[in-house]
């Protein structure tokens, strides 16, 4: 019972962590779940029932899960295999996929958006690309579209869904692939049936990544389809910026909250079943 | 079992990583049912060796035949060779029984002879009661016995050994090699295992392939192994051994006379005069006393009792090594003591030496 309860020393370590977040995050955290649940002072659910009951807010949200979806699907057909590949080469392949994973985090999101503008553009590469090969009859805009929004916010968060699969890919013993090959399993059995399972881990904390970060991207929206376009996110920086409405702010910040932490906790819980399995 | 070689036939396999070369031209041939120990030192190719067999790893030269067919270029999964690693790397999000079942379902074994079969194997390696149990919940010992169920539940037409047993303590190490004989012989199964420890392999082989430096120095009955090693390292490696470096000075009818450190010794050998040579004698060959015919005199360095036998230890010039092994110490000797020692000229081994001794 004491034992229990006696404070583990390593848990001091996090304290300067726990502290900043509980002051930079926490505190206004509160404030806005606050203002979401309060109406002239006094506390109602009102906000949240006016939010629900309207069929614009619906779309916003269909937008958000929809586009988050997307994303996070095409970074893991991309990112699964780039995973693989960089757990399986060794030396100077290995140093130069890293870095061409990693180097792009440092240019910041809005340069990215803005390049994408160039690249989406009617004449942009993407559009001369197609019409080259003759896939398109003529030229189109991916920008301002969901296509292009996906392609664009993917290619900025790959890197987290390629870094926990990889990280997970490079600690299964490689002679478990040699062990299953050796009982007669071909290459595609042994990856469905032991690297596959074996990197579950790192597959779930990846798309828990992925997912929390496109739900609440912000910039890319703006840059990439525009305001006829609303997700929680884009919403919530409308209501406080442009139209002044806290009220309606703080209480689609809340919903967008709840809905990112909804999947980043279920993923967590699948990854710890999964792990404690492997 | 040493004859019906030609199931597997390994020829000329060399393999080199960088300027290190690793595996110098190896042959190997072995019978259906054959259990063949492969003993060096570490870093000799053992494990070189089997990869290549398995087909994990390609050689840059030779061909690998088994069963009659070239299978040199099959890859590891069409080849019908089980290996039990030195880790086991057992499937750890598997249970007991998926981990034996894995190589059946991958074949696509039929749905209702999969849990007979891993039922059998789990029986035979006494891990019945095991089957749900998760990988990780298992001993090191257990987790042995898994690994070698699994590699024999698909059936492979020769199993590979990388030094299974070597994680384990000394009595469970005997008690496994026990077993693993008594299922190998109940199975029928040809396999090759690897070993550092010359005992195990001494135990339990039909035939041993001493290995050294990427080639095999001998390949022989454990008999023959001891009795009659083909090199000095075989020598060396294999049991204790008495050792005098010397020069031939007359050679003649398949005799020779060997001038060495200790004196004059004779040997059936040919060889020039003139040419350095090594002579070797098994420690129990020798008897204290000059009753037979090489005799020498040296100074007792130290007696080691051991049970049945009493392993005698004696001061012997540089280069040279004298160890005996005899029923009683006589009761008059001590440290410092010069003792009488003599052995048959049949039991004098002689090997031709690279480098001339004074
Ligand atoms: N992939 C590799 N790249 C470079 N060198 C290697 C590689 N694999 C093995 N070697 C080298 O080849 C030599 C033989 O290795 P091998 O693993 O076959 O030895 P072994 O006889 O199995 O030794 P041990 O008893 O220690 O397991 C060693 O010197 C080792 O360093
Ligand atoms: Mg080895």
């Amino acid at each position: 019972m004491s034992a229990a309860r006696r404070l583990d020393p390593v848990l001091l370590l996090a304290l300067p962590a726990v502290l900043y977040i509980a002051v930079i995050y926490g505190v206004p955290l509160l404030v806005l779940l606050g203002r979401s649940l309060l109406v002239g002072g006094v506390p109602s659910l009102a906000p949240f029932i006016s939010f629900f009951s309207d069929g614009f807010s619906w779309i916003v949200i269909g937008n958000t899960v929809r586009i988050s979806v997307l994303v996070t699907l095409l970074c893991l057909v991309i990112g699964y295999p780039t995973a693989l590949a960089l757990a399986r080469t060794r030396g100077a392949m290995q140093a130069l996929i890293l870095v061409a994973i990693i180097l792009p985090l440092s240019v910041g999101v809005v340069v990215k958006a803005f390049a994408w503008q160039i690249v989406l553009r009617r004449d942009g590469i993407v559009s001369q690309f197609m019409t080259g090969i003759g896939l398109w009859d003529e030229p189109q805009r991916l920008l301002f579209t969901e296509a292009g929004l996906v392609i664009g916010a993917a290619n900025v968060f790959v890197p987290f869904m390629i870094l926990p699969i990889y990280s997970v890919l490079k600690l299964i013993d490689p002679r478990l692939g040699e062990a299953a090959a050796t009982l007669g399993a071909s290459p595609f059995y042994r990856f469905f049936k032991v690297a596959l399972p074996l990197s579950l881990p790192g597959i779930v904390t990846g798309i828990a990544f992925v997912f929390s970060m496109a739900a609440s991207m912000y910039v890319i929206p703006s840059l990439l389809i525009g305001d006829r376009f609303q997700t929680l996110a884009t919403l919530t920086g409308r209501s406080f910026l442009f139209m002044r409405n806290e009220q309606l702010g703080s209480t689609t910040a809340v919903v967008l909250l709840v809905l990112t932490v909804a999947v980043v906790v279920a993923s967590a819980s699948l990854s710890k079943r999964l792990g404690g399995a492997s | 079992m040493s004859g019906g070689s030609g199931f597997l036939s390994v020829a000329g396999a060399a393999k080199t990583f960088g300027a290190a070369t690793v595996l110098d031209g190896v042959d190997l041939s072995m019978g259906r049912g054959e259990f063949i120990s492969l003993l060096g030192p570490s870093g000799c190719g053992k494990t070189t060796l089997l990869r290549i067999v398995a087909g994990l790893m390609a050689p840059d030269q030779g061909k690998v035949a088994l069963d009659g067919q070239d299978i040199t270029r099959r890859p590891p999964h069409k080849r019908d060779v089980s290996v039990v690693f030195q880790n086991y790397a057992l499937f750890p999000h598997l249970s007991v029984a998926e981990n034996v079942a894995f190589g059946l379902k991958a074949r696509g074994a039929p749905r209702d002879e999969i849990a007979p079969t891993v039922a059998k194997y789990l029986g035979l390696v006494q891990m019945s009661a095991f089957a749900g149990r998760s990988i990780k919940a298992l001993s090191g010992g257990q987790q042995q016995r898994v690994a070698v169920a699994r590699a024999l539940a698909v059936g492979p037409k020769l199993l590979l050994l990388d030094e299974p047993f070597s994680a384990l303590d000394r009595k469970l190490r005997e008690a496994m090699q026990i077993d693993l004989k008594r299922i190998l012989r109940d199975v029928g199964t040809t396999a090759i295992f690897v070993t550092h420890d010359q005992d195990e392999a001494l135990t339990m082989s039909d035939r041993i392939a001493v290995m050294y430096a990427g080639r095999i120095e001998q390949l022989g009955t454990p008999a023959e192994i001891y009795h009659q090693p083909a090199t000095p390292f075989a020598l060396g490696f294999v049991g204790l051994s008495t050792r005098l470096p010397g020069k031939v000075t007359e050679a003649a009818d398949g005799m020779v006379t060997v001038e060495t450190a200790a004196g004059s010794l004779r040997a059936r050998a040919n060889f020039l005069p003139g040419s350095p040579v090594l002579l070797g004698i098994r420690p129990e060959r020798m008897v204290i006393g000059h009753d037979k015919a090489n005799r020498i005199e040296a100074p007792l360095a130290d007696a080691a009792f051991q049970g049945a036998r009493v392993q005698l230890h004696f001061h012997a010039p540089e280069d040279s090594q004298i160890l005996v092994e005899t029923p009683v110490l006589p009761a008059d000797a001590g440290p410092g003591t010069k003792l009488k020692l003599s052995w048959d000229v049949e039991d004098t081994l002689v090997y031709p030496a690279a480098v001339a001794s004074p």
